[in-house]
């Protein structure tokens, strides 16, 4: 047979296997955030721990972590893996991910030799630790996030070790779920060993692994035709995150990201040490987030496997906190492989202009709400609320959807759902009108969901990001809202922690409405250039009112309605000209204090601006993510503004050029921050 | 009453190329039958044409059943009405957020951009409404004056109006007032509620096909009533039946109710006439593989049962009704093969369409298709014209792949041909895997149905690569999907939320809601003119674990007094469908489910079997995978039952072209199909 129809069939017959891993799952498995939240991903790994195969619903942010942990255990296990044998993972110091997501790799032999392995990985709603859900923005070490499974066998030629299943199930909360779901990835594991098998027959073995090898390839070769045309040199980005939830201070990754021939190499160094809260993460997610960014700007549609990483290498400190060890908590991986992305796609919308994309959401959004239940066991109710995506080159964010870097999962419960199975009530969930990053195109909205408790108690736990530091705007399009997780009691607003979105077992009584308020997508251009048709809509679909529109968009409208061109014209003029705009020299050094970048504003400009000393500005060159930093404000009264070379190289400007500064506000104007 | 002089039951099928009428003879059991081109935007029309290409007299006819693709059309163009959605306080925007999954692909997509939902944001309007979900009314709207809102309707000119409110699957009382209060302020404009049309748990997937409801209800009643009245112009006296998406018959009035329910009318047709083909042929187990100009259709048959599945998208929209789960690819004889930017080779999804068609019809198409790929392959006649008498030109085919062989750098076109047979042959064995596999069948187990235009000629392989031990392929193979319209029988589904944990709840308790429901949709076969001799009512319940979410569907006896047989159906369909049983776990029942017939009369078929001469009309060498193969073409028509032979052979007849490749043993039944075993496999 022809070589490419082979391969051909035997990519299709792959991911046929996975796709029925994951129906399987879905169907049999226990835990709400599996079979409705999808919180799970499925894979085939070669027999040296290499991705072959994956489905277009799993999440990058699992997947692309398996063949690390993958590695690891045929790293321990060596020529000592059988027939019959299954392992277990979830340490994130040797690839995993959060503690919750626990791995299973089943291996699968044809004629006597290792040939694959099947690995499943889902999140599991308790693996023990300090709060019920296991995810807390408060924590100070891993042990409080939960038992930690560093490559483990637990099932030896067919002989389950049950000793060590008991000794986790019985440091999980609410065990019976948990075995529910193991037993759902068991299953799983067997029906696709026994797919497998099948193939084997059909194609023969050692062609079938010949042909996995082509597949990885030719999945390389495409990436490396894709990175050649791109521009070669040296890309810059920085960002937050905003608070490790124990100390004040934000942590920082800089990237620099090379771009030579055939290949791509993202370099972290002067990043943040890692830190005693929970958003650090293992060794695998810088990778995992390169490759994610990578693969969408460059090269989206093909297949999924390791040859389309292969042209990639990562350069990350040893703890620091995106590369972290012993003992430091990784509960909000989610959040620190999140902002990677972020600044990721800041540098990649550089090489690839015409794919640059505002801001996302931050991280998962982990909520939990848990409370007795009347058996004297904990109920858990755990969301993850998406918000808006980034604006584009021609297109719009889309409203409250999973972003392209994430796999198609739910991530709010049904409403009747939580309402049949805890004593919650859902009051309200809508779009967060307003809170989009304003731009030529605009980012997404959020949602806005509220859940008034109806018991006497419950406790709410909040992991999550961008609460302070909002999404960013591109190509001198808007920020959007950050994030913004609160509680209302007796009618007023209190904030459950003195760190916005981490917040560990706070107490809740009966009346007490959560509000979940997610962020909106940064923009894409500036908003005065946007189509004044378009801003009609938005306000004629009440996504925007008519003060949004003309504080915002310069959009104004006549007594009937229609846009009034020519006050729209003057408006826009107006709000143009009431920018502030500075004059760039170079400064022997950037002016770092500590993680954070200090950027020096005369008061005459911070007056005009309306911030004080520490507050944060971002400035817009041609680099097509903007630059932020804290204001140092200085007694200087003219417009020239200092900054080092590291500071010219991530805004791709030079000394001499005008460019706009702004303040950066949590929430657009109009909306509550 | 049944006029004697009524002796025709017609099955009239749209498809996207052609319409296609079938007419059974009940007084002398012949069959009749003609193909006219579809119209698009004017299906009715073709329809009437259809009937006029037959010449019988429409006096005569006694039943006519239509498989319509018009809600599918209307959706996908969307061409629906203007749609207002009525909602509980704080969800309007249910709808558009939906649980913020994507549902069409996006992955790593940066330019992704979801679809907007079919009601326009300013149209979904809010109520002070609110239900609990233990179905007490938090907050009435008994009093609620509906005037205003109604008045604002009429005045943006909405044309339909959907009504969802929060938890009216556990009490839809609110639900029910707010309809019986517009329905009478609005007068002509349809008004739905989302319980009427599913009741289940899920305030998402509910509300969405409460909204698909209302937004084709106006269109398929506007083009229900031109065919009815142009038919009856026409001088037919028999009522109008179109076919449901859960494969039943459905008179005007309940098609006009329930819009929603006939998403798949066109393709289920196929799966009903192959149960009728299971039945004559006594196979008990198969899956349909129905393959036309610009698609596949394919449906699992399990005991003469064809499944329903529950949970459909349709588009980027969740769609809860019950549907005969066919699972439809892009895959057609003029499916297009092409390279993709990696320099990879990729058939379909384009089609060549009708027009220009194929390169091999000679009406201007120049890209390669299935077809193409067939005839350079000796698998169609060049000497001779089709039995539908086209006249294929080879030289139009070899010319197309000789254009492609040069972009993938490879310049012999037959093997490259065989190719792309192969990778649309391993896309169809990919669906045929969905509706089996994925629901915990082997298709080893089945036996494969072709038919279809395209069916015969590729079911072989599709069967070959599974590991299928059995194909038949039956008489008149074009026309199957007709054949099962004019024999369906009426069907209603009905669904309650009703359960507990088995541990808990008394089997006894069952009959109450059980009976209720059969009642209900009793009255409504019987208005219908079923008697209660020609009905049957079969219920089933949603089971699952304590703990777990999706359910399997058990066969239930609702006079039962304990619950054992249905724990050890369910325990054993779990462990067939997951690899494992809980045993130690407690199950549950969700949902009651009914599904009551009206059962039609079925003639017998009976199939004119041939003189057993001139059975060869012109031997030629056939490309078989491997290599060339000196191949015999059989007539159809000439073949006698009881009949065989061993492949490679193709067997040519009006509206098909079965190829079957070597050492296959087919053999010609008493009832005219043939049945084929696969030589690869032993059964």
């Amino acid at each position: 047979m022809n070589p490419l129809i082979q391969l051909e069939l035997i990519r299709e017959s792959l991911v046929a296997v996975v796709n029925e891993m994951r129906a399987n799952i879905i169907h049999s498995s226990y835990a709400a955030i599996i079979y409705e939240g999808h919180d799970f991903s499925c894979a085939l790994m070669s027999a040296d721990g290499r991705q072959v195969a994956q489905g277009l619903a799993d999440h990058p942010i699992h997947i692309f972590a398996v063949p690390y942990s993958t590695r690891e255990v045929v790293k321990v296990f060596k020529d000592d893996i059988h027939e019959g044998d299954l392992f277990l993972h979830n340490d994130p110091y040797t690839g995993g991910t959060h503690l919750n997501d626990v791995l299973l790799l089943h291996p699968v032999f044809n004629e006597g030799k290792l040939a694959l392995f099947a690995a499943m990985r889902c999140h599991w709603n308790d693996v023990g630790g300090m709060t019920p859900g296991s995810l807390s923005g408060r924590v100070k070490e891993i042990y409080q996030e939960g038992i930690r499974i560093t490559p483990t066998r637990i099932c030896e030629k067919g002989v389950m070790n049950q000793a060590v299943l008991d000794a986790l199930f019985n440091n999980m909360r609410g065990p019976e779920e948990r075995i529910g779901d193991f037993n759902a990835m068991l299953g799983t594991g067997r029906k696709a060993a026994e797919h497998l098998q099948r193939l084997f027959e059909r194609f023969g073995g050692d062609a079938l692994i010949d042909g996995v090898e082509a597949l990885i390839d030719r999945s390389e070769r495409q990436m490396r035709s894709r990175i050649s045309d791109c521009p070669d040199g040296d890309y810059f980005a920085e960002g937050y995150i905003e608070s490790d939830g124990s100390n004040p201070d934000p942590l920082v990754i800089r990237l620099k990201l090379t771009v030579a021939g055939d290949s791509i190499n993202a370099d972290f160094t002067g990043t943040s040490a890692q830190t005693n809260g929970p958003t650090n993460c293992g060794p695998a997610m810088a990778f995992n987030a390169v490759g994610t960014i990578v693969k969408a700007f460059l090269d989206p549609k093909t297949p999924i496997n390791n040859g389309s990483f292969n042209p990639i290498s990562v350069t990350a400190p040893e703890k620091s906190f995106i590369n972290a060890r012993e003992t430091a908590p990784c509960g909000g991986m989610a959040e620190v492989k999140f902002l990677i992305d972020s600044v990721v796609a800041a540098a990649m919308g550089q090489v690839v202009p015409e794919m640059t994309v505002g801001d996302l959401k931050g991280g998962a959004n982990h909520i939990h709400i848990a409370g007795p239940r009347e058996d004297g066991g904990t109920y858990i109710h755990y969301e993850w609320p998406a918000g808006g995506t980034g604006a584009s080159v021609g297109v719009d964010g889309s409203n409250a959807v999973r972003s392209y870097n994430e796999g198609d999962f739910n991530s709010i419960q049904s409403v009747e759902t939580v309402e049949s199975q805890y004593p919650l009530r859902v009051e309200r969930c809508e779009i967060r009108t307003g809170a989009c990053g304003d731009g030529a195109n605009r980012g997404g909205f959020g949602l806005r969901r509220e859940l008034r408790v109806l018991d006497e108690t419950a406790m709410l736990s909040v992991l999550s990001e961008k609460n302070v530091i909002p999404p960013y705007g591109v190509a001198g399009g808007s920020n959007g809202a950050a994030n913004r997780f609160v509680v209302e009691r007796d009618g007023k607003v209190i904030q459950p922690s003195d760190v916005p979105g981490k917040v560990s077992g706070f107490a809740l009584s009966t009346g007490d409405i959560v509000r979940e308020e997610t962020a909106g997508g940064g923009g894409f251009g500036d908003p005065l250039t946007r189509d004044p048709a378009l801003v009609a809509d938005d306000v004629e679909l009440e996504y925007l009112t008519v003060d949004q529109a003309e504080a915002r968009y310069g959009v104004v409208f006549a007594a009937g309605g229609a846009v009034d061109a020519a006050a729209t014209a003057a408006k826009r003029e107006a709000l143009a000209g009431a920018r502030e705009t500075v004059t760039l020299e170079i400064a022997n050094e950037d002016d770092i204090d500590g993680p954070r970048r200090r950027i020096a504003v005369p008061s005459t400009l911070a007056n005009n601006l309306g911030i004080s000393d520490g507050d944060l500005v971002e400035l817009r060159g041609k680099a097509v993510a903007p630059l932020r930093g804290w204001a140092r404000v200085t007694k200087a009264t003219d417009s020239l503004l200092s900054i080092g070379p590291a500071g010219m190289r991530l805004l791709n400007a030079d000394p001499g050029d005008g460019i706009e500064i702004r303040a950066v506000h949590a929430a657009p104007e109009g909306v509550l921050s | 009453m049944t006029d004697s002089s009524q002796r025709y039951l017609v099955g009239i099928d749209v498809g996207g190329t052609f319409t296609d009428i079938l007419c059974l003879d009940i007084e002398n059991q012949t069959l009749l039958s003609a193909k006219t081109p579809s119209l698009p935007g004017k299906q009715w029309e073709g329809v009437l044409n259809a009937l006029g290409e037959l010449g019988i007299a429409p006096a005569d006819i006694r039943a006519f059943v239509h498989g319509t693709t018009i809600a599918t059309n209307a959706l996908l163009e969307r061409k629906g009405a203007k749609t207002a959605l009525i909602t509980t306080e704080g969800f309007r925007d249910t709808l558009e957020i939906g649980r913020t999954r994507r549902l069409i692909g996006g992955l790593f997509d940066i330019k992704f951009v979801r679809p907007k939902p079919l009601v326009d944001r300013r149209l979904r309007i809010e109520v002070p409404e609110r239900t609990a979900a233990d179905g007490e009314v938090l907050n009435d709207i008994a009093d609620f004056d509906f005037g205003p809102l109604a008045e604002r309707l009429k005045s943006e000119g909405v044309e339909a109006v959907a009504i969802g409110f929060v938890n009216a699957y556990a009490n839809d009382k609110t639900e029910r007032d707010a309809a019986a209060a517009l329905g009478k302020l609005l007068g002509d404009v349809p008004v739905c509620h989302s319980t009427d049309v599913v009741a289940e748990q899920g305030e998402f997937h509910r509300f969405s096909t409460c909204v698909l409801n209302a937004y084709l209800t106006p269109v398929v009643i506007k083009y229900l009533e031109t065919l009815a009245g142009e038919l009856n112009d026409k001088g037919v006296k028999a009522p109008v039946n179109i076919m449901g998406s859960n494969g039943g018959a459905m008179t005007l009035p309940q098609a006009a109710k329930f819009a929603a329910g006939t998403f798949l009318s066109g393709p289920v047709g196929g799966a009903g006439g192959a149960v009728r083909i299971c039945e004559m042929a006594d196979v008990q187990d198969c899956i349909t593989f129905d393959m036309g100009g610009t698609s596949t259709d394919v449906a699992l048959i399990y005991q003469r049962t064809p499944r329903i599945s529950h949970d459909n998208q349709i588009d980027a929209y969740p769609l809860q009704v019950p549907q005969l789960d066919i699972h439809t690819i892009g895959a057609g004889g003029g499916s297009i093969a092409w390279v993709q930017d990696d320099g990879t080779l990729e058939v379909g999804p384009q089609s060549a369409g009708a027009l220009p068609g194929p390169a091999c019809y000679g009406r201007g198409g120049t890209e390669p298709t299935i077809s193409d790929a067939n005839l350079v392959l000796g698998r169609l006649p060049t000497e001779r014209t089709l039995a539908g008498g086209l006249q294929l030109d080879k030289a139009a085919s070899e010319a197309a792949f000789a254009a492609l062989a040069e972009k993938l750098g490879d310049g012999d076109i037959v093997p490259l041909a065989d190719g792309v047979l192969r990778i649309a042959v391993a896309k169809m064995a990919g669906a045929v895997r969905e509706v089996s596999v994925h629901r915990g069948f082997d298709p080893r187990d089945f036996a494969l149905l072709g038919f279809g235009g395209a069916g015969p000629m590729h079911v072989f392989l599709v069967a070959e690569e599974l590991a299928v031990p059995q194909v038949i392929v039956p008489r008149y193979p074009g026309h199957l999907s007709a054949l099962g319209q004019l024999l369906a029988d009426q069907r209603l589904d009905s669904v309650r939320a009703w359960g507990g944990k088995l541990s808990a709840v008394d089997p006894v308790e069952l009959k109450v809601p059980a009976n209720e429901m059969k009642l209900d949709a009793s009255k409504s076969l019987s208005e219908a003119g079923f008697g209660s001799d020609k009905q049957t009512h079969t219920f089933t319940v949603d089971m699952r674990y304590v703990g777990q979410s999706y359910t399997l569907s058990v066969p239930t006896d609702e006079n039962a007094a304990d619950w054992d047989g249905v724990r050890k159906a369910f325990a054993q369909r779990h462990t067939e469908t997951f690899g494992h049983a809980d045993e130690n776990n407690d199950a549950e029942i969700v949902n009651i489910r009914l599904v009551s017939l009206g059962i039609v009369d079925k003639p017998t078929l009976a199939f004119t079997s041939g003189d057993g001469t001139d059975l060869i009309v012109e031997e030629r060498k056939v490309w078989f995978g491997d290599g060339w193969r000196d191949c015999p073409i059989y007539n159809r028509d000439r073949m006698e039952a009881g009949f065989s032979l061993v492949g490679p052979a193709i067997i040519e007849e009006a509206g098909g072209t079965s190829i079957v490749p070597p050492d296959w043993k087919v053999t010609v039944l008493e009832a005219g199909s043939l049945d084929c075993r696969n030589p690869q496999v032993s059964s």
